[in-house]
């Protein structure tokens, strides 16, 4: 009897013994769990802490970025792509949940839109838009609107042109007005163009349509002229012309200190670019730190590739503090102040009108008064065939 | 117990890496390389289109060949160079053998892309060579901006310090006195070299020979930045079907057509050569 009730209470106490044991196996499995995952959940009426963007790097100006994180007391992560395809691709895996705003430009806005990559945005709770220049606006710039809804999900920020930096002393300024002194033999050797494959072929795509005389007749898809929109024929034929350029260039550069290098040493006389490294080599000249005068030429007469660097905010972003924090990093970023800034230090023009606190050396150089010539361009855009243009560039570097 | 068990631990964790590291990344490619892109998208349907393509464009196929030319070139290069290198440090070295060779991993320290844009300024127009040469008054040297040449000194640069490190693992491990008795039995100093030396340390030498030559068919940055217009390879083209052009489909074959083409060379020299006459100990005493 004893023996039993003995056995019992040993029971008992392993009972509990046990039951303390699971009860703390629970707990730490809990604490861990707990642990793991604290830094992911936050109640949504929380501040945000964190603003993750993924945009070009020549924007990110560290000075501009620390004042905004101070104020608003949020980290400022950046991720950095260098063309559209890399950042839609980065969204269409999943990005739409890693950032909260992104950077795009031409056409490339309204396939995010359509994918439902991006979100509308209230252009009332982004007050500096009212800054923007006429073209720049909504009912002139149409490529940040949705045409059946009429919603409105970017915010222009900084453009350009895939214009043609040359050196004045060895291209006159005649030739340069036309793309064909890309592929003027009289410059073998001393040309260059950049390494992305839709701007070498779309811009040779208007060369081709100029020649072919099929810019301006019923296009197949009933819409007017579009560079990244060609013929089978016209594929055809800039993959010929591509091929009689490659003799003709020094190197396609693959980022702007190695195009800077190769102008600034008389390597090369022209190569197409967006600007920036025109305005650098302005700026050297001006301070006596090269002998050498260049100059840009915006649009070419058969008409030129244009871009209009964009704000837009994922559709990731669902809470309205992330969305509220979102407007005003746009805002910021498009104060004059700070626009003047970041635009001074990327080399690239801005979308809103800086010309009352800009000297008249700025105002020429980052073509403050020019503004217009962008209706005439046509916009980044997404080729309506990778597969078909990429065999293209293909045989082009194989041939 | 533990006796039992230890095989199966230490092969074990390393099988299971290789399968969760390798394998699988491998099946994956293999299965994207037979579906298909549509404008940035990715179609799942079965179809061999992909390698047809590769078959019948003459483009990738360029590609291939030179990038096989090029790892050739560059590889053989390396080799020629590393092996005075590294039995130099053996013969002469004495006590700074160690610093020596480790000395070559120093630029093992820095990223290969700080590496390749620094020979990029090196070798390119305002770069220390052809600024000199300007500065003389002469002309710059083409051949050494933007072309195959650049390439393939970019290379050799990248790799050098790989072959002769593994080189001279090899001979760190030769018996010596090998040598010695070749020269007690009459043999010259050349004779005792190609019929004892290169042949015990032939397998030392094709470990670096490859350790060269399988990143070099795959060279993405060298092409890319010092290579030009003209000097594309297969390792560029499929890292421009996966960054640029969205060809991930295309990009996912070719990868696979690299990885037969490897193997394939592999089992090729496998095959030319005895390796239990190369110095080779890993057959056992079987």
């Amino acid at each position: 009897m004893t023996k039993s009730k003995s056995r019992s209470c040993d029971a008992a106490v392993s009972s509990a013994l046990s039951a303390d044991r699971r009860t703390v196996l629970k707990t730490l499995a809990a604490g861990a769990v707990t642990a793991v995952a604290a830094p992911y959940i936050r109640p949504a009426s929380a501040a945000p802490t964190e603003l993750r963007a993924l945009m070009w790097e020549g924007y990110a100006v560290p000075e501009i970025v620390s004042a905004f994180e101070d104020k608003h007391k949020v980290k400022f992560s950046p991720t950095f792509f260098d063309g559209n395809s890399e950042a839609y691709n980065k969204l269409r895996v999943g990005g739409t949940k890693d950032f909260d705003l992104v950077q795009a430009d031409g056409y490339w806005p309204g396939l995010y839109f359509r994918e439902k990559l991006i979100r509308a945005i209230d252009y009332a709770r982004i007050p500096n838009t009212a800054n923007v220049y006429p073209v720049f606006q909504p009912d002139r710039y149409k490529l940040l609107t949705d045409q059946t809804s009429g919603e409105h999900f970017g915010v222009t920020w900084c453009w350009g042109s895939y214009g043609t930096t040359y050196n004045t002393a060895e291209v006159p300024k005649e030739k340069v007005q036309s793309i064909e002194v890309l592929f003027d033999p009289a410059y073998a050797g001393r040309l260059s163009t950049s390494a992305r494959f839709e701007e070498n072929i779309a811009l040779t795509g208007i060369l081709v349509a100029t020649r072919m005389g099929t810019k301006d007749k019923p296009r197949p898809d009933g819409k007017p002229f579009n560079p990244y929109v060609l013929t089978d024929e016209e594929l055809a034929e800039v993959e010929k012309l591509l091929i009689q350029q490659k003799p003709l260039l020094l190197t396609r550069y693959q980022d702007n200190t190695t195009l800077q290098q190769l102008l600034e040493s008389g390597a090369i006389v022209a190569a197409p670019e967006f600007a920036q490294i025109y305005r650098v080599l302005v700026q050297k000249k001006m301070k006596g730190e090269t002998d050498l005068d260049f100059a840009h030429q915006l649009v070419p007469k058969e008409g030129g590739l244009g871009w209009v660097d964009t704000w837009l905010v994922t559709s990731g972003v669902t809470d309205p503090g992330t969305l509220a924090l979102c407007y005003d990093f746009i805002d910021t970023f498009l104060a004059p102040e700070t626009i003047k800034k970041i635009s001074l230090i990327a080399g690239t023009s801005a979308t809103v009108d800086l010309r009352p606190i800009s000297t008249p050396e700025e105002q020429k150089l980052y073509l403050m008064d020019r503004t217009e010539e962008l209706s005439t361009m046509y916009m980044f855009d997404q080729p309506s065939s990778t597969e078909k243009w990429e065999r293209v560039w293909s045989r082009m570097q194989a041939a | 117990m533990r006796g039992r068990f230890a095989p199966a631990i230490f092969l074990g964790i390393p099988s299971v890496f290789l399968v969760a590291m390798f394998v699988l990344p491998l099946l994956s490619m293999l299965v994207l390389s037979i579906w298909r892109t549509e404008n940035y998208h990715i179609i799942q349907d079965f179809n061999l289109n992909n390698y047809r393509v590769l078959a019948t464009e003459t483009a990738y196929q360029t590609f291939l060949l030179r990038s096989l030319l090029m790892a050739t070139a560059v590889s053989v290069i390396c080799t020629v160079l590393a092996w005075p290198i590294a039995y130099g440090i053996i013969l002469y070295g004495g006590r700074y053998r160690l610093l020596l060779s480790l000395a070559f991993a120093v630029p093992f320290l820095t990223g290969e892309v700080l590496r390749i844009i620094a020979l990029q300024g090196l070798l390119g127009p305002i770069g220390l060579l052809n600024g000199v040469l300007m500065s003389l008054g002469a002309a710059p040297l083409r051949v050494i901006m933007y072309t195959n040449f650049a390439s393939a000194i970019g290379l050799i640069y990248l790799y050098l310090p790989i072959v002769v490190t593994v080189i001279y693992l090899s001979l760190l491990n030769f018996d010596q006195r090998l040598i010695d008795a070749a020269k007690i039995f009459g043999a010259s100093p050349a004779r005792a070299f190609f019929e004892v030396t290169w042949p015990l340390n032939l397998f030392g030498t094709l470990i670096g020979f490859a350790l060269c030559f399988i990143p070099c068919l795959s060279a993405t940055l060298a092409p890319r930045f010092l290579g030009g217009p003209n000097g594309t390879l297969f390792g560029m083209a499929i890292a421009q079907q996966f960054a640029e052009s969205g060809t991930w489909a295309l990009g996912a074959a070719m990868g696979v057509v690299l990885f037969a083409v490897c193997v394939l060379l592999v089992a090729i020299v496998a095959r030319l050569l005895d390796l239990r006459r190369t110095g080779f100990t890993g057959f056992g005493r079987g």
